[in-house]
This record gives structure tokens, C-alpha cells and sequence, in this order.
């Protein structure tokens, strides 16, 4: 069910009225629990995207499309490769995260593919990963440097941590929690809510108040 | 007429003489022809590092799980230059300086079709697309692929380029009668849809590398013959193995394995030798009746 047309122009539903092979792959609003403990709401509403095509013809910022974030391979669940596909709402933040980063730097910035978005069903994704909520990013590359040693990443690691002090940027490393193929920028498990759109958490007052 | 069992007498003189030719080193042969169902091995079970003659068996793997309905060869994958060590788990690269494949490294971020992935790896030799598809598919998956195909010396340990399992002595290992039956496996289309066997096939005879079979045929019979083969070759072995189409007949299927210290030269002698010395055996084990 469609409830708004946002700023793009794209559609914006609500995952819970979607069919059940989207909704079993998209999990929309389901809580989960991440690695240290904490419960997290997967995303409920996302833009919907009709083609390809529209993807390439969908900007998000001045420099970002909607494509970038939508690049999956293989491992993205069939249902999530097939049209229409579907983007939390809260990438369009993660996108203007990002341009604030390009305008810095004044080059290209290139997300890996399976670096933007990754439903929760992705086989190469942890279900509470950042990915899933459309606000991470993995950038393999600024202009024409790759960003696969650790002088590149901790200086653009560096200007990231200045530039967007409520983003969290992966150190450089090979444990758990570090990268060094790319650098991982996220914006925690930030969710919107669009107009026309109704609170989840508020909606048993609602019930409450028709009572 | 020479019986079969006279060719396969003077064969293996020949190859044992070429053997005493690789010093401190081993040679290994393993030939079966379509045509006279010919059959030969000379050190047939002992292993050898496979060197990139694995990557036909990942070949093989990804065709396998392409039959299971995992994916198509054109489904596309991530190329990631970042694969985690069979010894340890930990992070490493394939170093474009030492991959014979630079076009693969100009699409690490973006993704690549499965089967421009597959072709790269054989055609080319490929080590970033050979990882990439066995994180693909998996390596538990590809042993499983191989064993379910009754492929016994075939043993597929880790991705190429993994120094750390190298170090540990975790190798990728094959025999000339595993590389024959692998190559039949491919070929015959038991074990493959038939368009699955051809497109291998095809894909085989795109190879790029000279190796040793092909240099060893005599000369006119080169000017005519098309080898469908992947070659292997590192520090201390060359190997080459492949189906031999010779027009007017089925092909023959060759696997020779070499290993040594030190030079080269030795062993790419005597691989082009050994190959020279099979064929004259299935050319004449062509003309007897198999008994």
C-alpha cells in the first residue's frame, strides 16, 4: 500500500502491507537483537523501485543516485534482486551524509557493490548490520585512489570523523569491527519516518484513544 | 599392427626414459582416448601440487552448483580482493603483480558476471577470479561437488595465492588419473547437462597458455588440432592437462604433471615430450581393435 510520494518522486510504502516473500526477506519492523545486546527496529518503510532504470534516474543528492545503494550481487535474496525492489526510507540520509564527504574531498566517491543497502536476507549480511537500514556505506574508492592500505583509510577516516561527527567510521584493521579493503561508514540504525506515516510505537495510543 | 598392449609397453619406456630426465623430480602421465579406449598412467596416483590446474576443477564446481539452481553465469558477484586463509582465517589479497589477469583487478567495488568470472579464470589464469568463486560457491561445497562426482585425486584445500596455508603445507592437490577423470567428467556429460559440458569445453579451448601439450604434437598435426586444457605452473612444477581434438576423431584426454627443484626448462621439455610420446601412442593405439 502506498502512503506518500516523497521528494524523489519515488513511492513510499509501508513493508508491512507488502506480500509475504517481501516481507520475509525485508523483515520490516522487526526487532532484533544486536551483537552487545541492544534491540534494534528494522526498518518499515521504504521507497519503492519500479525498474532499474528509474534507480539510474533517481538522484538522491547532487552527486549520489539511488543506484549506488542498490548495487547487490548473488548473494542478495531473489525476491530483493527482482523488480520492484525496495530501499528503507532513511537512505536518502545516508546520502546526504555522504555528499557533505564528496563536496569535501572534490572527487568520486564509490560504494562498493554490496556496500549500500543489504536486506536483512543478504547472505553476506549480519541481520542487525547497518547495511539493513540503508545508513552504511562502503567506500572502495575517492578519485582514483582505492582505499586498501592504511595511510588511505585513517586520513579519509580522519576527514569523515570531522565532517559527520555522528557517523561512525570502521578504524582500519583486520579483526572484527575494522576494515581494510574499504572504508565503513554508518549512521547507527537510523530509521525515518515519512509523512502520511503513522508511529508504530504510537499507534496502540491511537488504538487507546478510539477506545 | 602394434596391440595395445605394445603401445601401452612402448609408452611407458618412453615416458619412464623422460621421467630420469626431470632430476630429483617426478613426472606423472595419464592419457584415456575416446577412440580405442586407450588407457595409460605413469605415476597415475601420485599427488602433485596442482598449481592452477585446480582452477578446472572449481570450474567444474561452479557448473555443478549452477545444476543445483545456486546461481546462473549470469548472476553477477562482488569482486572483493579480500579472501580469508585456509591455515588461519585471516585476511589476504591476491597481488595484482603476481596475477597473469590485470582486467579482474580493474573491477574490484563493482561486480562481474559468474561467467565472465569463469572464463577469466581459465582463459587467463585467473587467481582473483578463482577466489572470488570459490568464496562463491564455497570451499566445503566444492569438495562436496568433487567427491559427489566420484573425482578421488582432486583435493581442493584453499583459494590460490593463500601464502599463509602454503607456509602450513595446506595445498591444493591432484594426480593424473584424478585430472583424466576430471576432464572425462567434463567431456562425457554424465555429470553436466550437455550445453554445461560444451560451454566447459569451449571455454577450455580458449586458453591462452602454450603449456606443453600442444607444442608437443607434431607439427602439421598442431596446424589442425584444437586443445581444450588449463596449465599449472609454479616455483617447482609444470603440469598441463586437457582434451585433444584431433578432426575425424573423438578426443583423448592427457594430464601431465611435472615437479622439481630449481629451473623450469627440464620439465617444460619433458612435458612437450611426454605429450609427443602419448599421442604417438593413441595414434597408434587408434588403429588396433581394443581388446
Amino acid at each position: 500500500m502506498e502512503i506518500a510520494v516523497a521528494g524523489t518522486g519515488l513511492p513510499i510504502v509501508d513493508g508491512l502491507s507488502l506480500p509475504a516473500p517481501h516481507r520475509d526477506a525485508l523483515k520490516p519492523a522487526e526487532r532484533v537483537l544486536t551483537p552487545d545486546g541492544r534491540v534494534c527496529e528494522l526498518p518499515r518503510y521504504f521507497y519503492e523501485v519500479e525498474s532499474w532504470t528509474v534507480a539510474l534516474d533517481t538522484p538522491l543528492t547532487a552527486h549520489f543516485g539511488l543506484w549506488e545503494f542498490m548495487d547487490v550481487d548473488v548473494r542478495e535474496d531473489p525476491v530483493m534482486r527482482a523488480y520492484p525492489r525496495y530501499i528503507p526510507c532513511a537512505v536518502a540520509a545516508l546520502a546526504t551524509a555522504l555528499e557533505l564527504l564528496r563536496l569535501d574531498v572534490g572527487l568520486p566517491v564509490r560504494i562498493a557493490a554490496n556496500g549500500g543497502y543489504r536486506s536483512p536476507s543478504h547472505r553476506g549480511n549480519r541481520v542487525t548490520s547497518p547495511h539493513s537500514w540503508a545508513v552504511a556505506a562502503n567506500i572502495y574508492r575517492i578519485g582514483a585512489e582505492s582505499l586498501d592500505s592504511e595511510d588511505r583509510i585513517e586520513r579519509y577516516r580522519a576527514l569523515a570523523r570531522r565532517l559527520l561527527p555522528f557517523a561512525w567510521v570502521r578504524p582500519y584493521g583486520t579483526g572484527v569491527g575494522t576494515a581494510n579493503d574499504h572504508i565503513h561508514l554508518d549512521l547507527g540504525y537510523l530509521t525515518v519516518l515519512p509523512r502520511g506515516a503513522s508511529d508504530p510505537d504510537h499507534e496502540a495510543l491511537l488504538d487507546g484513544d478510539a477506545r | 599392427m602394434a596391440s595395445v598392449g605394445d603401445v601401452a609397453t612402448l609408452l611407458h619406456d618412453r615416458i619412464d626414459d623422460l621421467a630420469r630426465t626431470i632430476p630429483d623430480g617426478a613426472l606423472a602421465v595419464g592419457v584415456a582416448d575416446y577412440l580405442s579406449g586407450f588407457a595409460y598412467a605413469y605415476n597415475g596416483d601420485r599427488w602433485f601440487h596442482a598449481a592452477s590446474t585446480i582452477k578446472v576443477a572449481i570450474f567444474a564446481a561452479v557448473f555443478d552448483a549452477i545444476a543445483d539452481g545456486r546461481f546462473t553465469l549470469d548472476n553477477r558477484v562482488h569482486v572483493r580482493n579480500r579472501f580469508l586463509s585456509a591455515a588461519d582465517g585471516q585476511p589476504f589479497r591476491v597481488q595484482a603483480s603476481r596475477d597473469a589477469d590485470a582486467e579482474v583487478h580493474t573491477a574490484i567495488g563493482r561486480t562481474m558476471r559468474i561467467g565472465d568470472l569463469a572464463r577469466h579464470m581459465i582463459v587467463t589464469s585467473s587467481n582473483l577470479a578463482t577466489n572470488v568463486l570459490l568464496d562463491l560457491i564455497g570451499r566445503a561445497r566444492a569438495r562436496q561437488s568433487i567427491e559427489r562426482h566420484g573425482l578421488s585425486g582432486i583435493d581442493v584445500q584453499r583459494g590460490v595465492e593463500d601464502d599463509r596455508a602454503f607456509d602450513a603445507g595446506c595445498n591444493n592437490r591432484i594426480t593424473a588419473n584424478g585430472a583424466v577423470r576430471l576432464l572425462r567428467s567434463i567431456h562425457d556429460g554424465r555429470d553436466f547437462a550437455p550445453a554445461a559440458s560444451q560451454t566447459m569445453i569451449d571455454v577450455l579451448l580458449e586458453q591462452q597458455f602454450g603449456g606443453g601439450i600442444l607444442p608437443g604434437l607434431p607439427e602439421p598435426v598442431q596446424a589442425v588440432a584444437r586443445v581444450a586444457h588449463k596449465t599449472g605452473d609454479i616455483s617447482t612444477v609444470s603440469h598441463d592437462i586437457g582434451l585433444v581434438f584431433l578432426p575425424g576423431r573423438p578426443p583423448y584426454a592427457i594430464a601431465l604433471l611435472t615437479e622439481s627443484a630449481g629451473d623450469a626448462t627440464a620439465r617444460i621439455v619433458a612435458l612437450a615430450a611426454a605429450s609427443r610420446a602419448v599421442y604417438e601412442a593413441v595414434a597408434a593405439a587408434g588403429e588396433t581393435t581394443w581388446k
